[in-house]
């Protein structure tokens, strides 16, 4: 049934209907903070994917051919990943805030987290072992 | 009309519509900067590396293009208290990302 308040306020459109059917409309700030939040996961992405290739392009003098190519595609893996990853989240979220459950965990966060300390540590130990 | 006797198009004193579009607009400049770090291959592919570029180019162009729309949406949204998920969006942006990064390694692969 059609309420006189559905009569005057959008649909979901028709992408929107069929991937978060059901539940009740949430309030649109979290719809808009969940865009947000999708954009910075983004920007993370792009910032990795720039980072791949600049790894792969400007580390000659530092990491035989080999090594570059892996660390760069390396890093674009992630950057893949995490812009799919950024994008099924929002969806998950979009479906949890409008059947009113809890929203899911960010899985990725602590892989990132773990990820980024291994990198570093890597780095650290590499620049105290090369040979002056 | 003035700029100071313009109405508001929505009341929310936490300006979720700016932010997002702001955010939107932070996304655009990082697409663009991914765009040119593309022509690192023009050396070895000639126009080919064009390609990229200009697909996130073009990603950038809509992206500045609907900007107006989109705030006036959200703002609508807002005032009327739902707004709706912009599900395209997010897909079409989520694809464009994934796809340059598989390309980014594929030219790291093949050339």
């Amino acid at each position: 049934m059609t309420s006189p308040e559905d009569a005057v306020t959008p649909s979901r459109g028709r992408l929107a209907s069929r991937l978060l059917a059901g539940g009740r409309e949430p309030d649109p700030r979290f719809t808009l903070a969940n865009e947000r939040t999708f954009l910075a996961w983004i920007r993370t992405s792009l910032a990795l994917l720039a980072g791949g290739i600049a790894v792969e392009a400007f580390t000659g003098s530092v990491f035989d051919p080999l090594t570059r190519k892996v660390a760069g595609s390396g890093l674009l893996l992630i950057a893949a990943l995490l812009a799919t990853t950024a994008g099924f989240r929002w969806m998950r979220v979009e479906r949890a805030m409008r059947q009113g459950r809890p929203l899911p965990l960010p899985l990725l966060v602590p892989v990132l987290a773990t990820g980024g300390a291994v990198v570093a540590v890597v780095l650290f130990v590499f620049i105290l072992m090369r040979p002056a | 009309m003035t700029l100071f006797s313009a109405t508001a198009l929505h009341q929310d004193p936490g300006l979720q519509p700016e932010r997002t579009v702001m955010s939107w607009d932070r996304s655009l400049l990082a697409l663009i900067v991914t765009a040119a770090m593309f022509l690192r291959w023009y050396g070895a592919v000639g126009p080919l590396a064009l390609a990229p570029a200009l697909l996130s180019a073009v990603a950038a162009l809509v992206i500045h293009w609907t900007q107006r729309h989109r705030y006036g949406t959200q703002s609508a949204g807002i005032a009327r208290e739902r707004v709706r998920a912009d599900a395209w969006a997010v897909l079409w942006l989520m694809t464009l990302v994934t796809v340059l990064a598989v390309l980014g390694i594929g030219a790291i692969w093949w050339t």
